[in-house]
């Protein structure tokens, strides 16, 4: 019998057992219908007749309240509890602003700069001017506190989201990486997309529990710029085919046009010129199509499958396994939707859209309830006006 | 007994519960050990949304954040049924078919009505807006235009081109004040802006063949002013950019950019029938003044000798005047009738940009 206390014992195991953190995975849940989707859409457009557009606030609330709870994560459906009068209100408020930067733009003309030598820099150049220095960072402000007040009117498990960090801050972050990128040939691309994504993923909160976003550019710069030579080499072989497939067709169909036939063909349309537009539209798809989005479909997939595996809220994880023909779906083909209907796809577009992220969103581990309370923060009291201003192609 | 989630509103803690509606509370029992939850008075109990929107409507408590949502159609019918403030959690919803039909019927409806108003509307509405307004408008799209450009001021000649002007404008019935100026240099034509205000590029004045042209050109002016065809033009086709808009629900820059285009085609198409009109109208000024009506087509004529190839055909759907040789035949006249312009009248026109 050997007697090893107390000094024999072997290196004790903690008294309390470290759990292995809870990474059961789970999908959102999306159970919309599309009719039900349209029966609010073709509402709202009537009502955007009738009230040549003034309804859009309304319209815009109801479809979200019904996307928003008939989408559910770990079983808890969300609720969009904004109203169309904040919007109304938000969009009143910037008109006056803007009417305001408008009058004094014009004063500053007309009385500092309408003296010589700078008459010749007439009102509408000014004008234009400064659509591109305010009008481009506004717009970018517009996003952020867009997606702040989105935020303070959805609810998960009764509790308030949110969103902070300072929409002015990152208006100006925004312009400056883009224009910075812009100079740089796009080289910058991943720098841009991961410094404002961070703003946006990490400033979010359901109640007291934040976000955290861990991405760095550094990670994808390697497959960006796969891509972005992938991309020059793919643009000369669409020109190249494209070409090759123009001279081959016309020279092949022993079609010979002359100037004047084509003039003729453009100026007074007729079936032939529906065929041979047609025509032209498969042909560009198909080059494109097969060479240009694809490509491009798969540096966004991957992308997007990156900034969500480097996000987390608390001990919950995420992933996504999105892939490029998804991406395509997304990107490409909702593209067409809206296009082809003149406007009318946009319910399914949306169905579309919440299906995939449904489909496709992976949420590991549950957050404890308990430990989530309710935020004191002040939410703003009306809501994307810029945002209504400049962008209007969110939800 | 409905069973049911409950958010307590401070935490994100979620808990099943059943409920039990009484006369005049909700009782909520956990599931878990059939502990008393909450009881929350009828009077301070409420629905947020509807079945329409909301898949779940939430049943909240006044003054709290708590929720309590019953996911099971049944069961909410159930507790609607026992509890008439709870009624909004009725549903499903009417079927989504026959809502979808039938606004989808208004909406088309609707639709043609808005454009037979936006093209039957401009029609009336462009006489009444103020003449003020219309002047204002008509002066700043001439600053913009003629920006840079030498606009001439021989008083004599103005004079001459404005009483012709305003005698063309009378025989019409058009009450309102018309204004001529004379813009040095091409191209070969003239044009009208909202407002009454009529502008002649010098070329066409030093290129006319006689002061009947030029009287023909203004007459066909005066035609586009005392139809109000710049106001109309503009109202059109800011109604129908107004409809893209509405109907596409301001969603899309896609759409809107393909009806920008559309709207330049209809615009063009506009365009043609507004010159046909103002080509008869003018002709009826003149013959109504008794003067010489042959000026029109002379400058017409005159026109394609230079360029024989019709462009305005040539250009079809794209062209914002109808082919010139159609316009040539239906605005001949023969030589006869008073002169438009005396001989000092049109010397000093001549002279207008000296």
């Amino acid at each position: 019998m050997t007697n090893l206390a107390p000094w024999g014992t072997p290196a004790a195991e903690p008294a309390v057992p470290v759990a292995a953190p809870d990474l059961t995975p789970s999908r959102p849940i999306y159970d919309g219908k599309l009719g039900e989707l349209y029966a609010i859409y073709l509402r709202h457009l009537v009502l955007m007749i009738l009230t040549l557009g003034w309804s859009r606030f309304w319209g815009r609330t109801r479809l979200r309240r019904y996307l928003w709870n008939h989408f559910a994560i770990l079983g808890d459906r969300f609720e969009y509890r904004g109203r169309g009068l904040e919007l109304f209100i938000g969009f009143i408020l910037v008109l006056l602003v803007l009417a305001g930067l408008a009058g004094g733009t014009y004063l500053f003309w007309r009385f500092v700069l309408n003296a010589r030598p700078f008459a010749s820099f007439g009102l509408f150049d000014l004008f234009s001017l400064s659509v591109f220095l305010v009008g481009f960072p506004l717009a970018f402000v517009g996003q952020y506190a867009g997606l702040r007040y989105r935020l303070t009117r959805t609810r998960w498990r009764g509790i308030r989201c949110g969103l902070g960090g300072s929409a002015r801050g990152y208006g100006a972050l925004a312009s400056s990486l883009s224009f910075a990128n812009a100079l740089s040939m796009r080289l910058l691309t991943p720098v841009v997309s991961v410094n404002l994504a961070r703003p946006r993923i990490s400033n979010v909160r359901v109640g007291t529990q934040g976000f955290v976003f861990a991405g760095s550019a550094g990670d994808i710069y390697g497959r960006y710029i796969g891509y972005y030579f992938l991309n020059i080499l793919a643009w000369i072989a669409a020109g190249v085919v494209l070409f090759m497939a123009i001279g081959g067709t016309i020279e092949g169909l022993g079609i010979t046009l002359s100037r004047e036939e084509l003039g003729r063909l453009f100026t007074e349309p007729s079936l032939r010129t529906v065929a041979i537009l047609i025509a032209l539209a498969f042909g560009l798809y198909v080059v494109f199509g097969l060479l240009i989005l694809p490509l491009r479909c798969w540096w966004q997939a991957y992308l997007f499958r990156y900034l969500v595996s480097r996000s987390r809220a608390g001990t919950v994880l995420f992933a996504t396994a999105i892939s490029t023909r998804q991406m395509w779906g997304f990107l490409v083909l909702n593209y067409l939707i809206v296009m082809v209907t003149l406007g009318l796809g946009w319910p399914w577009v949306l169905h579309r859209t919440l299906k995939l992220i449904a489909g496709e969103l992976w949420v590991y581990g549950a957050p404890d309830g308990a430990a989530i309370r309710q935020s004191g923060d002040r939410a703003p009291g009306y809501g994307e006006g810029l945002l209504d201003m400049f962008d209007v192609t969110g939800i | 007994m409905a069973a049911a989630r409950y958010y307590d509103g401070t935490t994100a803690l979620v808990q099943e519960v059943s409920v039990r509606a009484t006369a005049d509370e909700l009782v909520l029992f956990r599931l878990s050990d059939a502990s008393l939850l909450a009881r929350w008075p009828l009077a301070d109990v409420s629905v947020l949304g509807d079945t329409r929107h909301e898949a779940v409507p939430p049943v909240v408590r006044k003054g709290s954040d708590e929720r309590l949502l019953v996911e099971d159609a049944a069961q909410r019918r159930e507790l609607a049924g026992l509890v008439p403030r709870l009624q909004p959690l009725v549903g499903p919803p009417p079927a989504a078919g026959g809502r979808v039909a039938l606004l989808g019927a208004t909406l088309v409806a609707l639709v043609g009505l808005f454009w037979l108003a936006v093209d039957v509307g401009t029609e009336y509405a462009a006489p009444l807006l103020p003449y003020s307004l219309q002047a204002k408008l008509g002066e700043t799209v001439y600053d913009e235009l003629t920006d840079g450009k030498h606009e001439c001021e021989g008083e004599a000649g103005l004079a001459a081109l404005n009483k012709l002007a305003r005698r063309l404008a009378d025989a019409a019935g058009y009450k309102q004040d018309i204004v001529v100026r004379v813009i040095e240099g091409g191209p070969l034509n003239a044009f009208t802006l909202p407002g009454g205000i009529l502008v002649f590029y010098s070329d066409l004045i030093d290129q006319a063949k006689d002061p009947n042209q030029v009287a023909g050109v203004m007459a066909h002016e005066l035609g586009h002013v005392v139809h109000y065809h710049p106001m109309k033009g503009v109202l059109r086709q800011y109604g129908l950019d107004l409809l893209a808009r509405l109907v596409t629900g301001g969603y899309s820059d896609v759409v809107n950019g393909m009806a920008t285009g559309g709207n330049v085609l209809l615009a063009l198409r506009n365009g043609r029938a507004f010159e046909r009109e103002a080509d008869a109208d003018g002709i009826a000024m003149l013959e109504k003044l008794e003067m010489r009506a042959d000026g029109i087509a002379s400058f017409f004529e005159q026109m394609m000798e230079k360029q024989p190839k019709d462009m305005a055909a040539a250009a079809g759907i794209w062209s914002s005047h109808p082919p010139t040789g159609e316009r040539i035949a239906a605005t001949r006249r023969p030589p006869t009738g008073k002169p438009a312009f005396t001989e000092a009248e049109w010397k000093a026109i001549r002279n207008v940009c000296k």
